[in-house]
């Protein structure tokens, strides 16, 4: 979230579209009511009809898989009806930016962006660029006329999102497209203010990204980033994958959002010379011209002391991708599935239900030597050696179980979608022999360890040198037991030598070693300070000579009445909580909307009163910085080149869709995902076999794959069985009836489920054609309930493909048909 | 006919318009209550367990109804007590206290004194009590132990969007009425239900039944057979008193 | 010693005072239950026990007035212009200066009681045993819960009249239900149509 949950009732309208929050975030919903109590109006955008469809004062279907076209017919109303924001598109997005004039977008090659290579399914961003002057800045026009601006090629990109051929794209009537556009468009006058909600409805398609992107650019336009009650936010499906994203869980990402090195940066100097963004725009605070600091901070938290100038802090025993190489989801389980793994560890997740395509993963499992299953229960990864399909006997993978606490069970740390921190504390003692991960993280590290010192190996040195100072250690220096504040510690990062602001004179003593670093403004890029993860830095603070754990801190104080709560926990960064908070300003540093002052300029005591705001540059006006100091031009991208599949969102039709032709071009799927070729990696389109369009969700009763949901009763009661929800027109078609069961298959497989037949899915009306959409629930299992009366996962109907920029599989929108059992 | 128990009477106030049917509400009340899961399968609808059970003191109801602006209009309704002032279960059982009024004016019940007779079950205007595998009555006791402790119910607690509101009746309702409700379902039925609907539209729309009555029977026998047990007996013995002094015993006649 | 005739048979005497006695236990706990008297209550061990017994004694009431029938039915549905006549003067209860007409075993009185308290007691157990045993039909339940309050009341009106009248209104009539007997000069005083049937008269 670039918000935080509490801020929703700040919005005067809310856009809930890729999300389903009354069913799967309902906290949130407790704000997005208090919003619709001071007549903030609540929107719904969902293939079905949902609980949040139930709630807001506008619904609108679309057809799964056809959100770009439904933002892009909204960028349109939104220029043709001039309801943009000017003053902030000019001042702080690159609508004015001159884009080179051998750029072509998808109006003149019919659905391309110029740069495209077909063989290799990627693009030469050549074109993608800006013209610049002489000492290298990019030509501006702020009256946003000159035709290679960004503004009129949006402009140009989004002219053929009209009213009519959106409607034939998403399904959705007319009447119902306008009223969206016209409610939401309302929020571009700087006294109103939207918001929108997103979840897995958006990010789990081949242009997941671009969904994303194609809202930022909305918000850019009407001026509602940086705003309370606005922003763009990512509703998580995890209580902590904030936090675990946050602390490098993907294969991409190291802790803090820098990147993983590859083979092609052999040392520390490349990698940051590749890795650090420059400008030449002055008035550019280019915050990540700071990487060197966070990546250096980063080794000498990990690697200690022998972190040292001369051996590059250790950056060569950090593990390196192949140049190119992915790893994430789905091309781990495909090369699992080519027999290239020898082990895997499963923790604390359940990839048998989770991932898409299940039989796949399911049958990759079984060419694995062997399998360490950390979870709380049993689960359908554990037991898939006797899962359908399995013949034991077969199967040679050697599983381990090992029993871990629930988050109740341990201390320590979760980070909710709204970057805010919060520890917990240890309720009750772990059931039998169940261990917090950390502590068998623990056990893990030294047998390895041990290992590593009496057997050698092929590169001991990374294990050898990792600091693990999390506690008291026994005679043979293992760490008894993990004491979890002092990984938070580490996190937040101390000052390993004494360390002096050299700019000034004399210079003055920012932290004496030994000492935690107070914020991240204070890491070096000299070795002098450690830090596991500078977005954290700051949250674990010396305060008067004590160490304070600013998670734990629980003051309810409000005092700008928006809901920032600054005494509540600890939000990352540095405690703030709206990012960009520094665009809700005008120029002169005073709120674009006084009742909503997230941020003023005193200009008596030169400083911004409210949030903590993005750095303490003053407003633009008195000759400060650009608001968005982590874009290196400091402004907002409306013309995004960083993306694969080019700088606007075009309309692709899902890999598998019901449409022989993408209406608005010649292109029907995105250009530049990554297609598998295996054989149980098989997709098909408008054929006669699976002719239904198919989403998955979920539902409230139930936690992603249900392991930890379905082993309390009192939730399975509520939802015991899979479901598969049907219009009343299809069901008739098919002869089926409300409550009984039915068997949904898809080309990679199919599972049972009971007919949920109801009013809530229509079908849609396209130009030519009628589409039929079906949608179910992934949280069961063959595993649990013992009896086989859940029925089984939903993603073993979900194909192989994912988002050409993340590769988060496509589940959302693929291809099925329906009968009966 | 607000009794002088329930002067200072507390109520729970539901808002349909604001349930989001998370149920949440379902949860809290199984923890709290520490009720078992009941083993159910889906029969096509979200509701779930479909109606209140020994094991399910509260749930939602999903209902759809026709709606002139959207594919259709679907309703969410917390079910449970209605905590009637003048209480049908309560005026017909015959074991004293086993069904019994808190101070807060919430009908609670104790187990143990409970004889399993189950003529609340069919004397109550809204379906509510239930009878446990022991043959007990188990219902919605709005947490009296919560509520005696300083705290809210704990389906109250729990409700993420304030569909579900504790407190004082009085100020509920009016809270309600200033808010745009224009119909308080429960305001005057049956005395005043302790289990208030705040709605826009008719009650009926969202399954409630209209001017819910005890039924008359147990009326009748409440106002009419209840006391001629007395009088008659009463009257009888009375009657014969008179007799015995007035007529006499009766003399054989002397052939 | 005056010459006896029996009256009642001994089954008949141990049948009646199990009818009465269940029926006035019936009686008492019934009111225990109308009024959630707790002393009634605790006399029982409480109110659960004081369901159980109450249920069960209505199977005895219940058994030993079916068995009654054998004892009083058929005389219960015989009535003659005697009995008309007996009608008429009320029996003579409310005056001793009326002429009653000559009765035979039981007068019309006894009888119609007998009657009633059978249909009474039938629809009272049977209406009981609907409450105890039924489940899940709340409108058979509450005509039930009605029928059998109903009944009560008409015990309870019924009982004291024949506890009066089979005591204090009717000295000698008690020990006929101690030992059945009745002296002969009483009987043909009181029943002699039955005296002359029997050849005593």
């Amino acid at each position: 979230m670039t918000n935080h949950w509490i801020d929703l009732k700040n919005a005067d309208v809310i856009l809930a579209m890729g999300s389903n929050p009354a069913s799967n975030h309902p906290i949130s919903m407790k704000w997005i009511m208090r919003a619709r109590e001071k007549g903030g109006k609540l929107i719904c955008v969902d293939p079905r009809f949902t609980q949040t469809a139930a709630k807001a004062d506008l619904y609108a279907p679309l057809r799964s898989g056809t959100d770009i076209a439904f933002l892009g017919g909204m960028i349109n109303y939104i220029l043709e009806k001039n309801l943009y924001f000017k003053e902030y598109v000019v001042n702080y997005t690159n609508a004015a930016f001159l884009v080179s004039p051998d750029f072509k977008g998808p109006a003149e090659l019919d659905g391309l962006f110029s740069g495209y290579n077909e063989k290799k399914r990627n693009y030469d961003k050549t074109t993608w660029s800006y013209q610049k002057d002489e000492s290298g800045i990019a030509l501006k026009d702020p009256t946003l006329e000159d035709p290679n601006c960004v503004f009129q090629l949006l402009k140009k990109h989004y002219a053929r999102y009209t009213l009519d051929k959106v409607t034939n794209i998403t399904g959705t009537p007319k009447d119902k497209l306008e009223a969206v556009y016209e409610l939401y468009g309302s929020t571009g006058k700087p006294d109103r203010v939207g918001t929108e909600c997103y979840a897995m409805g958006w990010t789990q398609h081949t242009v997941g990204t671009q969904n994303i992107r194609a809202m930022t650019i909305v918000q850019m336009l009407l001026g509602n980033m940086g705003m309370a009650g606005g922003g763009i936010n990512a509703m998580r499906g995890e209580s902590n994958v904030q936090g675990s994203t946050d602390q490098g869980l993907l294969f991409h990402i190291l802790p803090g959002y820098n990147p993983v090195p590859n083979a092609s940066l052999p040392d520390l100097a490349t990698y940051i010379e590749k890795n650090t963004p420059t400008t030449k725009e002055p008035r550019s605070v280019n915050w990540w011209s700071n990487r060197p600091k966070y990546i250096t901070s980063y080794l000498k938290a990990i690697y200690g002391a022998a972190a040292t100038k001369e051996n590059d802090f250790g950056y060569g025993w950090l593990p390196k991708l192949d140049v190119g190489q992915n790893g994430s989801w789905l091309m781990l389980f495909d090369r699992m599935h080519q027999g290239q793994f020898e082990g895997f560890f499963a923790w604390g997740q359940n990839p048998a239900c989770s991932g898409a395509n299940s039989n796949k993963t399911r049958a990759a499992l079984a060419k694995l030597k062997w399998m360490v299953n950390v979870n709380l229960y049993d689960n359908e990864t554990g037991s898939f050696w006797r899962g359908p399909g399995m013949n034991p006997k077969d199967v040679q993978t050697e599983v381990f179980m090992l029993p871990c606490c629930s988050s109740v069970e341990k201390e320590g740390s979760i980070s909710n979608s709204g970057r805010m921190a919060q520890w917990r504390y240890k309720a009750v003692e772990p059931v039998g022999q169940s261990m917090a991960d950390a502590e068998i993280a623990n056990e893990l590290y030294f047998k390895v360890k041990e290992l590593y010192k009496k057997e050698g190996g092929a590169f001991p040195d990374p294990i050898l040198n990792l600091t693990w100072d999390y506690g008291e250690k026994d005679a043979a220096g293992k760490v008894k037991h993990i004491d979890i504040h002092a990984v938070a510690k580490e996190i937040n990062g101390y000052f390993l030598e004494d360390v002096y602001d050299t700019k000034v004179e004399p210079p003055k003593l920012i932290g004496k070693k030994g000492d935690l670093v107070t914020s991240f403004p204070s890491l070096q890029a000299d070795g002098t300070t450690s830090c596991g993860n500078w977005i954290y830095c700051n949250s674990y603070i010396l305060k008067d000579g004590k160490e304070v754990n600013m998670m734990a801190r629980r003051g309810k104080d409000d005092p700008t009445g928006l809901g920032l709560y600054p005494g509540w926990a600890w939000a990352w960064p540095v405690n703030r909580k709206i990012i960009y908070n520094r665009a809700s300003v005008d120029l002169q540093g005073n709120p674009w909307d006084p009742k909503r002052p997230l941020l003023k300029w005193n200009e008596a005591e030169k400083k911004w009163v409210g949030d903590v705001p993005d750095g303490p540059a003053p407003p633009m006006g008195t000759d400060g910085k650009f608001p968005f100091i982590m874009k290196p031009d400091g402004v907002a991208s409306i013309f995004g080149p960083g993306l694969n599949e080019g700088p606007f969102p075009e309309h692709y039709e899902a890999l598998e869709c019901p449409l022989e032709e993408n209406s608005m071009s010649k292109q029907r799927i995105n250009p530049t995902i990554k297609i598998f070729g295996g054989e149980s990696d098989a997709f098909y389109s408008c054929d006669s076999r699976y002719p239904f369009v198919a989403t998955t969700y979920r539902a409230s009763e139930h936690w992603q794959t249900g392991c930890m949901t379905r082993h309390c009763s009192w939730l399975l009661e509520m939802q015991p069985q899979n479901f598969v929800e049907i219009s009343v027109e299809l069901a008739k078609e098919l002869g089926i009836k409300n409550g009984e069961k039915v068997i949904v298959v898809s080309g990679r497989g199919e599972v049972e489920a009971v007919a949920m037949v109801s009013e809530r899915f229509k079908p849609f009306k396209l130009e030519n054609s009628t589409v039929h959409q079906v949608g179910l629930t992934w949280h069961f299992g063959w595993q649990f309930p013992e009896d086989g009366s859940g029925f089984d996962s939903a993603n073993l109907l979900t194909p192989t493909v994912g988002d050409a920029n993340t590769m988060i599989p496509e589940s959302k929108a693929f291809m099925v048909n329906v009968r009966k059992a | 006919m607000a009794n002088d128990n329930t002067k200072n009477r507390k109520a729970i106030l539901v808002t349909p318009e604001v349930c989001i049917g998370c149920r949440a509400c379902q949860v809290a009340c199984k923890s709290w209550n520490q009720l078992p899961g009941i083993k159910t399968k889906n029969n096509g609808t979200y509701q779930n367990p479909p109606d209140l059970a020994s094991a399910a003191f509260n749930i939602i109801r999903y209902s759809e109804v026709p709606s002139d602006k959207n594919p259709v209009r679907w309703l969410f309704v917390s079910r449970r007590c209605m905590h009637c002032d003048d209480a049908g279960c309560m005026k017909i059982c015959p074991a004293p206290g086993a069904l019994y009024r808190t101070k807060e004016g919430a009908v609670a019940f104790d187990r143990d004194k409970c004889i399993g007779c189950k003529l609340c079950v069919n004397a109550c205007p809204f379906d509510v009590p239930r009878y446990d595998v022991e043959g007990k009555v188990t219902k919605c006791h709005l947490c009296f132990d919560r509520i005696d402790a300083g705290m809210q119910p704990a389906c109250v607690k729990t409700c993420p969007t304030g569909a579900l509101r504790f407190g004082d009746r009085a100020e509920l309702i009016s809270t309600a009425k200033k808010d745009g409700f224009n119909t308080i379902y429960g305001e005057q039925d049956l005395g005043g239900l302790g289990s208030i609907y705040a709605f826009k539209d008719a009650p009926k729309l969202y399954g409630m039944k209209d001017d819910p009555a005890i039924p008359s029977s147990v009326i009748f026998w409440h106002t009419v057979l209840k006391p001629f047990a007395v009088a008659g007996l009463g009257g009888v013995v009375a009657a014969a008193a008179i007799h015995y002094l007035t007529v006499g015993p009766h003399k054989d006649e002397e052939e | 010693m005056a010459e006896m005739v029996r009256k009642s048979s001994s089954d008949e005497i141990i049948n009646h005072w199990i009818m009465a006695l269940s029926c006035i236990l019936l009686i008492i706990s019934g009111y225990g239950f109308l009024f959630q008297i707790e002393g009634i209550g605790s006399l029982f061990g409480g109110f659960n026990a004081m369901k159980t017994v109450h249920n069960w004694l209505g199977v005895v009431f219940v058994l030993s007035l079916l068995y009654s029938m054998g004892h009083y039915f058929k005389d219960a549905l015989e009535y003659d212009d005697d009995d008309r006549q007996w009608f008429k003067v009320a029996g003579g209860y409310l005056s001793h200066k009326v002429k009653v007409p000559p009765m035979g075993k039981y007068n019309p009185g006894q009888k119609l009681y007998y009657l009633a308290i059978l249909a009474a007691g039938i629809a009272i157990a049977l209406s009981g045993f609907a409450i105890w045993l039924i489940q899940d039909n709340a409108g058979l339940i509450l005509l039930a819960h009605l029928v059998h309050n109903l009944a009560f009341c008409i015990f309870i009106i019924a009982v004291p009249v024949h506890i009066y009248l089979g005591t204090l209104a009717n000295p000698g009539t008690f020990q006929i239900m101690v030992n059945g007997m009745v002296p002969l000069e009483l009987a043909r005083k009181r029943y002699p149509k039955w005296m002359k049937a029997a050849g005593k008269m």
